[in-house]
């Protein structure tokens, strides 16, 4: 009498622990290549964003009509995208070991390091953002008659040239603000970011030391 | 049935190859066979699947069992990877015609009836495959469904189909 295929397969598992999982030797080289071509992805990403930026922020400028703080900025976000592209190609120069966790041990320690960096980076153009961006908004009011109106209603009001005294202490005040906050606003960007991957990154070389003892 | 731990135990597990994956080999030994016709394509999907595995860890949110999870992810991962060797230009049964030359291959279990179901498992489509492992494996026409992301209301006539289809190529092979 023939079995039905439901038999066949019944009888064929009935021990499911005698079938033999292959060995996963490569697991964890496979996990680390996945992470840091997901890593330089983003990094790339990012960059590709920044560029973009500074060649949209221009010509947005240009139609508010202030093209020099448009250009300005431009030229720092170049500059940006200038120093990340040549830390992402320092990647290169990372020490691979003799195997994936050396790699990505020495990736850790190379993005400390850039994290660093970029934050002390950040401490001078994050501030000098804000002034452009003071900037913009005051050419802006300029062109709507705004300091004429402030000078008409508060005429005892200092200047110093067109500019009133308490606008630059405002905008002293802002920038020194953006100064000592700047790096802690870098590293929640930075957080809000890569979070994940750079969460992922510190887990797997967890696993895989835990896996080595 | 057990439930698989939540993603965020699995993320502080130190081995999540042991704890996540072993227990569920069987399942994934199960799908490559049936999608692979050599033990280096077999191996190389069983990786793969594991891979994949550990990839999406944190996307499984519950709403299933982690076994399903698993199946999901097997299947997943074996219909792609024959996808991507059929664009390299190799051939696969993917056809519901039967081929011409019956592959022989892959005697990868003790039970030589077995190994017949699965050469004749084999012939089938991709897609039928899957519906009939899951059959085998008893899941409901619901789950199957589910895992498959079709309809439950034609599962059991396909089924019935598969099964005649397999009669036929099994027919004598078999006692």
């Amino acid at each position: 009498m023939e079995k039905s295929i439901e038999a066949i397969w019944k009888e064929g598992f009935l021990n499911e622990k005698s079938l033999v999982a292959p060995k996963i030797n490569d697991l964890y080289n496979q996990k680390s290549m996945h992470l840091v071509d997901k890593m330089i992805r983003m990094f790339r990403a990012n960059l590709t964003v920044i560029i973009i930026t500074a060649i949209v922020f221009p010509v947005i400028h240009y139609f508010l009509d202030v093209l020099w703080q448009g250009m300005a900025a431009s030229v720092l976000l170049l500059l940006t995208a200038w120093y990340n592209k040549r830390q992402i190609d320092s990647i290169k120069t990372l020490d691979q070991g003799t195997t994936s966790l050396d790699y990505l041990k020495s990736l850790d320690r190379w993005l400390k390091e850039v994290l660093l960096k970029s934050e002390k980076i950040a401490r001078f153009s994050y501030p000098l953002y804000i002034l452009i961006a003071i900037s913009t908004i005051w050419s802006a009011w300029e062109k709507q008659g705004l300091t004429l109106k402030i000078h008409q209603k508060f005429p005892n009001l200092i200047a110093i040239g067109d500019l009133q005294v308490f606008a630059i202490i405002i905008a002293g005040a802002t920038v020194l603000l953006m100064f000592l906050f700047a790096a802690k606003i870098y590293k929640w960007e930075v957080r809000l970011m890569y979070g994940r991957v750079f969460g992922k990154l510190a887990e797997t070389i967890t696993e895989m030391e835990n896996l080595k003892h | 049935m057990k439930r698989f731990p939540a993603a965020k135990t699995i993320q502080v597990s130190t081995d999540f190859y042991q704890i996540s994956v072993l227990p569920f080999s069987a399942i994934i030994i199960k799908i490559c066979r049936a999608y692979t016709n050599s033990q280096e394509d077999f191996e190389d999907y069983y990786q793969e699947v594991c891979l994949q595995i550990w990839r999406s860890r944190d996307n499984f949110r519950e709403q299933c069992e982690w076994s399903t999870w698993v199946y999901r992810i097997s299947l997943n991962v074996c219909l792609t990877l024959l996808k991507r060797k059929k664009s390299d230009g190799k051939t696969y049964f993917t056809s519901d015609v039967l081929p011409d030359v019956v592959i022989t291959e892959n005697k990868a279990f003790e039970d030589e009836s077995l190994n017949l179901l699965y050469i004749a498992i084999r012939q089938l489509s991709e897609v039928d495959r899957a519906l009939i492992l899951l059959y085998l494996e008893e899941k409901s026409y619901q789950e199957i469904a589910g895992i498959l992301n079709t309809s439950a209301n034609n599962i059991g006539v396909r089924v019935s189909r598969i099964k005649e289809r397999l009669k036929k190529i099994l027919h004598g092979k078999i006692n």
